[in-house]
């Protein structure tokens, strides 16, 4: 907290990020949102000694010691946004519940897709949730993470981090822009276990439909914080188990066997 | 880390977010300054419970969880809040966090290029699989109760 350094580069990241501020451009019937969280994000990668060496080793990890604390204030200000609107997020209990099942969604697209890739093991990793911090942990605890499973969650975990924020910043709007779902059902889809993945897809919507900005918000936060409950136990009892038996069925459907070896379930 | 540090960082990056907020929303910054005072102590609160209340519960929840009660409609005072934090806007919030959280990454970004092309692949059919997957549900459900 003492690098001043890091602080004075973050403030002048937020300066310009904002100056250049919300930014829609036209594709076809649709309207893509950039926000300034995105340039703020993207240029202080671009601090990195990869590329422009405004900062060192030092203050990478200095930065990355705050982020929890800097989330607080984000999280009290959902808070705030989801108290006024509960009498209403309680009305919507049921879709807000359900829709947590949809997370199973990424075992049934991601596990044909690893395997047709040509990736093994690796596939129960990185297909079986969208790979947040619990989960990390999961598969750390059931395979090891220096196994092939391992090696699957972390991949997905670093891709997560790396562009996972700007991936559902700009997925949002183009689901907003292009498919038949109203604004509280891509609202209520963001919350997927990540604060930032949330805020990104949340705010997108939040600019392309300013009158409902408020409901959008809070119900993007109400279904963060109950992936945050579920998230584990649906991981564990559900998708860990799907993923494995889907993993089985199209494995034999690709190699013409079953796995076996390492290939196969621990 | 100390209470009071944790303090001290939330100031600094509330003055970011005032900062922000003043570029990015119609509010001038001191018209923002009442809801984020507001904001700090919800999370100094929620830091202060989580330590000593039993539970390991993490502070987030705690966080959350008293903003949403303090806000609720029937609440006394909520009115007085909910004006004040409005000001504040939640977008701008994030901007000092996304900041930070980009410098940090830079020390992944290794890690991120030995991880590979397909892993790449699987993580955008994963993240698009869940959120539409979802989405499907939670508008089929919204329809049936009718509330869009």
């Amino acid at each position: 907290m003492k690098n001043i350094k890091v602080h004075a580069i973050v403030l002048a990241l937020i300066i310009i990020a904002e100056m250049i501020g919300n930014v829609s451009f036209k594709i076809g019937v649709g309207t893509i949102v950039l926000l300034p969280m995105l340039y703020a994000l993207i240029m202080g990668i671009f601090m990195a000694p990869k590329f422009l060496k405004v900062v060192n080793q030092k203050d990478m990890l200095d930065a990355s010691s705050l982020i929890g604390i800097t989330l607080m204030l984000l999280m009290a200000r959902y808070g705030t946004l989801v108290g006024p609107t509960l009498p209403k997020i309680l009305a919507a209990s049921p879709a807000l519940i359900l829709q947590e099942f949809g997370n199973l969604g990424t075992v049934f697209i991601g596990v044909p897709v690893a395997i047709y890739l040509g990736l093994k093991r690796e596939t129960i990793g990185a297909a079986h949730s969208i790979a947040r911090e619990p989960n990390v942990a999961l598969i750390g605890e059931r395979y090891g993470l220096d196994s092939a499973e391992g090696r699957g969650v972390m991949g997905v975990y670093i891709a997560g981090t790396v562009f996972g924020t700007i991936f559902f910043g700009v997925m949002a709007s183009f689901a907003a822009a292009y498919l038949p779902f109203h604004p509280y059902a891509l609202a209520m889809a963001a919350g997927v276990g990540s604060a930032s993945m949330m805020t990104a897809a949340v705010g997108s919507l939040s600019v392309m439909y300013p009158q409902m900005a408020d409901q959008i918000a809070a119900f993007g936060a109400a279904s963060n914080m109950l992936s945050g409950l579920d998230g584990l136990y649906m991981c564990i009892w559900m998708a860990l188990p799907l993923t494995e038996w889907l993993y089985k069925k199209i494995y034999r459907f690709k190699y013409g066997v079953e796995p076996t070896g390492k290939d196969a379930a621990k | 880390m100390k209470i009071k540090d944790t303090l001290i960082v939330l100031f600094i990056v509330g003055a970011m977010s005032l900062v922000a907020n003043a570029i990015g929303t119609k509010y001038t910054i001191v018209e923002a300054i009442p809801g984020l005072l507001f904001l700090i102590f919800l999370a100094i609160a929620g830091v202060v419970l989580a330590k000593y209340l039993p539970g390991r519960i993490p502070a987030v929840a705690y966080i959350v969880t008293l903003g949403c009660i303090l806000t609720y409609p029937t609440m006394p005072g909520s009115d007085v809040i909910n004006e004040a934090v409005k000001k504040v806007g939640f977008l701008q919030l994030c901007t000092p966090i996304l900041a930070y959280a980009g410098i940090a990454i830079g020390k992944d970004l290794d890690a991120f290029a030995k991880s590979g092309w397909r892993i790449v692949v699987v993580a955008c059919v994963v993240f698009t699989g869940t959120y539409i997957g979802s989405a499907i549900i939670a508008q089929t459900i919204l329809k049936a109760l009718g509330q869009i």
